[in-house]
């Protein structure tokens, strides 16, 4: 809307210190409930988040993060007014670098510092791609809502999660960042420095070291497992002889066996050549597959034990 | 009336709900998490408390979600903003297994178990296993001085329940049983971290330590008729400790550097319990295992733009984990040239230096182009104490080893943004990986000749992918995306046997429509689909077998949300997905007369129904209805026998435990709830 009548009447600031030069316009009257087009945001809204809290010294006002948009503030004409300097609308011309500038004057610190650096910096995501900063709940901050902000780009995972063997990420507690820190420039842009010291935070009994080392299983954890969901029990990539078999072969008694289950009961005393496939897999009698503190001969070295 | 307007619009408000629902069946797979896996009443409580001073900005947080059950959560905060905080958080994340076990297995929950014979049955029972972790999360913030912050998180993380689980029976009979899993432990990790902030340079810099304390170290399993028990190892406690710093520095505003440095001293040197049970080490053999892995971490990169179209990335990272555990014998049959004759623990170590460049020019109409390299050069070690000595063929693994890997990645992408219709991506990676000569393992272990595969992780491999992502409005309340992606490997057959090659396909359409002020639609579709082949050999080289093996999934939803009145919203959504898994082997030799054989697809499909209805009984209060229907159905044979409807049962030998897995859900829900708002 144009600046209007009362500006003359010098408005006071509604929520942040200064504001009065946005919010003579975009006042109470003016703003908008949310509503389903999220064409026009709730302004005043901010003044429920972090950034509306005034004593915090530290706080912005608006023109510190949309710049002093003369133009837009003082346009009287008609016809299309002026966009703010600083503009987060969808289909804004302000370059990403330029909005992001805006949240990393103050956010650059912290898990932070690698931001241009990570896979989502250094390919144009802004902040407010993800980010509602005015919004009192920020949905990417939230555990229940985050996923349907990363879905937006990572439809995979979004179907991966579904199946049957996943993480409890639909029943919300776990949630995309839980494992991933998205401002951050480690590989994968994980938490922690590695996939393994990733999984570590929650399987720590998989850490070891063992005294019976698994190979795989001490390089990376995604070499058998797709964390993010599978079809197969325990999020396996690949079901049990088939997955086993990437890196096991050839041998008279059991580990080039074909994939099929036992007939009966009485067949699975038959030899373990039949019970690869059906159940717990290989696993049913390499119990330690994740490794063996066993020194007990000739057990421990094949995780049996 | 215009302060309150503005106050509505501009203070934190709170809600809280308290409300009852009501499953009418069990879920036995939907509801692993969720706990509410069984049919019945459920409580709802669910509570969002805000209250800020604005004076001093001091915020007061409450937040607790399904209070009423089993998956609760709660956590509290008081927070001065920009000066201090602390905050309490505690939360249980239950899992229930899906299947029902049949069982006579006795002592379930401890580490001592019996496997019950047919001879001397115990007392058959229906078991539910499952695991509950309990999250206590202490966090405390404080600013030390402008720019300075300090913070510390302790959590401290219980798991307790039974794992299903299982061993290979002691000789003569040597087949597997059914036994549970005693997990009880505990995780607790503290981290300390201080954060310094000006507009150039930011530090962040601690200490991570982290622990896990289990209850248990050796499960004795009792399986008749074997004339002694089977002792089964746990993990045993390890701790770690991490130092670590991160930095950056803007040397100009569209030039800044990073860096990272972090050492981890890893350990474990708890007493090995087998050595308390008499017979069953050798002698001389190690008490504890002094394990220790040291990882150090370093990294440094630069980003730029040092003309307005063109921006620089490179980055260099070394990652060591070093595997610093002294090596001993932990038996030994007999000459140490013959195979699994001589077998120590085995200390793995990897070492890996890499780096990554990428360059983005942006040319008019919003157009970009990118090209990147990521090149990735990895040292591995094994000690290799055998006989045969370094270098020489190992005896005691089964697989061989590769000893140096590199992997470069390439991709060059076209991007457009900044266009107010279409936005998209096009992009292609080319991925390379060799590596020097295999360590070769034994010849003829267990009449094993490992040296014919390719291992997955380590094999030559040649990876193409490209992806497009197409980001169309068409109009301002319509939206659009396509996502494509398509992936090939293709691994190099330096050794016969192993995953030949592999694909991958992902198509995705995005649509959201606003049909005005009141009424919102989102739907979208999703198809992947991957495939692998194998090829492996049960007899070198006549007896082979190759594998076929695929996996198809097609997802779809829809959402709609509606303000029909000023008081009534409702909203319902759609949620479809099926997954289908093929198994297709070709075998060139005959199959013996216990054995399947081939088995049907794999069809999983979920089907979820949700509508909610909210109205406003005054401005302070919403009554919320739920309703949901939810189908769940597989033919998921795992646990069954090769007609694929006789439940599992384990061997004759043992107890016959049978394992149901519960194929078809039928649930529906419906739940009230009272929801109270203020500020």
């Amino acid at each position: 809307a144009a600046e209007p009548a009362q500006a003359a009447d010098q408005p006071k600031d509604l929520v942040l210190k200064g504001d009065a030069k946005c919010t003579g316009c975009h006042d109470e009257t003016d703003d908008a409930k949310p509503t389903m087009l999220e064409l026009h945001p709730s302004v005043l809204s901010i003044g429920k988040t972090k950034h509306g809290t005034q004593a915090d010294g530290r706080t912005p006002t608006c023109t510190d993060c949309h710049g002093e948009s003369v133009t837009h503030r003082t346009f009287r004409g008609s016809g299309d007014q002026p966009m703010t300097d600083r503009n987060f609308r969808k289909n804004t011309k302000t370059s990403v670098e330029d909005r992001n500038e805006a949240c990393l004057t103050c956010h650059q610190g912290g898990n932070r510092i690698g931001w241009q650096m990570s896979a989502h910096g250094s390919q144009d995501v802004a902040c407010t791609s993800c980010h509602q900063v005015h919004a009192r709940n920020d949905k990417v901050r939230d555990k229940l809502t985050q996923t349907e902000v990363c879905f937006t780009c990572h439809k995979e995972q979004r179907a991966q999660i579904n199946k049957p063997a996943h993480h409890p990420i639909v029943e919300g507690k776990m949630t995309c960042s839980s494992c991933h820190n998205v401002h951050g420039d480690n590989p994968k842009q994980l938490i922690k420095a590695s996939t393994n010291e990733t999984c570590y935070t929650c399987h720590m009994e998989k850490r070891g070291p063992f005294v019976h080392n698994h190979q795989p299983v001490t390089e990376d954890c995604g070499i058998c497992h797709q964390p993010h969901g599978t079809t197969i029990d325990n999020l396996l990539k690949s079901r049990p002889p088939f997955l086993c078999q990437e890196c096991h072969n050839m041998n008279t008694t059991h580990q080039g066996q074909p994939f099929g289950l036992p007939r009966n009961r009485a067949s699975n005393g038959s030899g373990f050549s039949t019970l690869a496939t059906v159940g717990r897999g290989c696993v049913n009698c390499h119990t330690n597959i994740h490794g063996s503190n066993s020194t007990e001969k000739t057990a421990g070295d094949r995780f049996v034990r | 009336a215009q302060d309150n307007s503005v106050t509505e619009l501009t203070q934190p408000d709170s809600t809280v709900s308290v409300g009852v629902g009501n499953w009418t069946a069990d879920r036995h797979q939907q509801g692993i998490y969720d706990g509410m896996r069984d049919k019945g009443a459920y409580g709802l409580l669910d509570a969002d408390i805000t209250r800020r001073d604005d004076a001093t900005g001091t915020w007061l947080k409450l937040k607790a979600s399904d209070l009423g059950l089993d998956d609760r959560s709660i956590k509290g905060e008081y927070l001065r903003q920009g000066d201090m905080g602390v905050s309490l958080e505690y939360s249980r994340t239950p899992f229930d297994n899906p299947n029902t076990f049949t069982t006579r297995l006795l002592g379930i929950g401890s580490t001592t178990q019996t496997v019950s014979t047919n001879a001397t049955p115990g007392p058959l029972r229906e078991v539910n296993l499952g695991t509950k972790r309990d999250m206590t999360n202490l966090g405390v913030y404080k600013n030390l001085l402008p720019g300075l912050d300090f913070n510390v998180s302790f959590k401290n993380e219980d798991k307790n329940g039974d794992r299903a689980w299982g061993l290979r029976t002691a000789a003569p009979t040597q087949v597997p049983s059914f036994a549970t899993d005693p997990i009880n432990s505990t995780i607790r990790q503290l981290e300390a971290t201080l954060n310094y902030t000006t507009p150039k340079l930011q530090l962040s810099g601690g200490y991570y330590g982290s622990w896990y304390d289990t209850q248990n170290t050796l499960a004795t399993i009792y399986t008749a008729p074997a004339s002694g028990p089977s002792y089964i190892s746990l993990p045993l406690d390890n701790q770690a400790h991490q130092l670590f710093l991160n930095g950056g520095y803007s040397f100009t505003p569209s030039t800044r550097g990073t860096f990272k440095l972090a050492y981890t001293r890893a350990t474990q040197d708890e007493h090995l319990p087998t050595q308390d049970v008499p017979g069953l080490s050798q002698a001389g053999s190690p008490q504890h295992l002094n394990g220790e892995v040291n990882t150090t971490l370093m990294q440094a990169g630069i980003t730029s733009r040092p003309l307005k179209e063109l921006s620089l990335l490179a980055n260099l990272r070394y990652y060591d984990v070093h595997d610093a555990t002294p090596v001993n014998r932990i038996y030994t049959n007999g000459p140490c040239s013959t195979a699994g004759n001589c077998v120590d623990n085995t200390p793995l170590s990897y070492k890996t230096l890499s780096g990554k460049m990428e360059g983005t020019y942006r040319l008019p109409d919003g157009y970009s182009l990118t090209a990147g390299m990521d090149l990735s050069n990895q040292d591995r070690d094994i000690p290799v104490s055998n006989a045969a000595g370094p270098g020489g063929t190992d005896t005691q693994r089964l697989v061989p080893f590769r000893y140096h890997l590199n992997e470069n990645t390439y991709r060059l992408a076209l991007r457009r943004s900044l266009s107010d219709t279409v936005n998209g991506s096009l992009t292609y990676m080319l991925g390379d990986r060799t590596g020097g000569t295999y360590g070769s393992s034994a010849g003829s272990l267990g009449g094993v000749a490992s040296t014919y595969i390719n291992p997955i992780n380590i094999a030559d491999r040649t990876r193409n992918k490209a992806r497009m992502g197409i980001d169309w409005s068409p109009a301002e309340n319509l939206s659009i995306q396509f996502a494509i992606e398509d992936s090939r490997d293709n691994y190099a057959h330096d050794n016969p046997y192993g995953v030949r090659n592999g694909n991958a396909q992902l198509y995705s359409v995005d649509a959201s429509y606003t049909l005005n002020d009141k009424w919102k639609l989102d739907a979208w579709y999703s198809f992947d689909h991957n495939q692998a082949k194998q090829l492996n050999t049960l007899t070198y080289p006549t007896l082979t077998k190759d594998d076929n093996l695929e996996n198809t999934d097609n997802s779809l939803g829809i959402g709609v949300r509606g303000d029909v009145s000023a008081r009534v919203k409702l909203g319902a959504d759609v949620q479809w997905t099926q997954n289908v898994s093929r198994y297709q082997q070709a075998i060139n030799f005959p199959q013996t007369a216990n054995f399947s054989g081939n088995l049907p697809d794999i069809k999983s499909t979920l089907l979820r129904l949700k509508f909610f209805s909210q109205y406003a009984i005054d401005k302070n209060s919403d009554v919320r209805f739920d309703l949901i229907h939810e189908r769940w159905k597989t033919n998921d044979w795992t646990w069954m026998f090769a007609d694929t409807t006789t439940p599992f049962a384990y061997g004759a030998t043992t107890d016959g435990t049978t394992v149901t897995a519960n194929q078809k859900q039928i649930a529906n829900f419906i739940g009230v709830r009272y929801i109270y708002k203020f500020h």
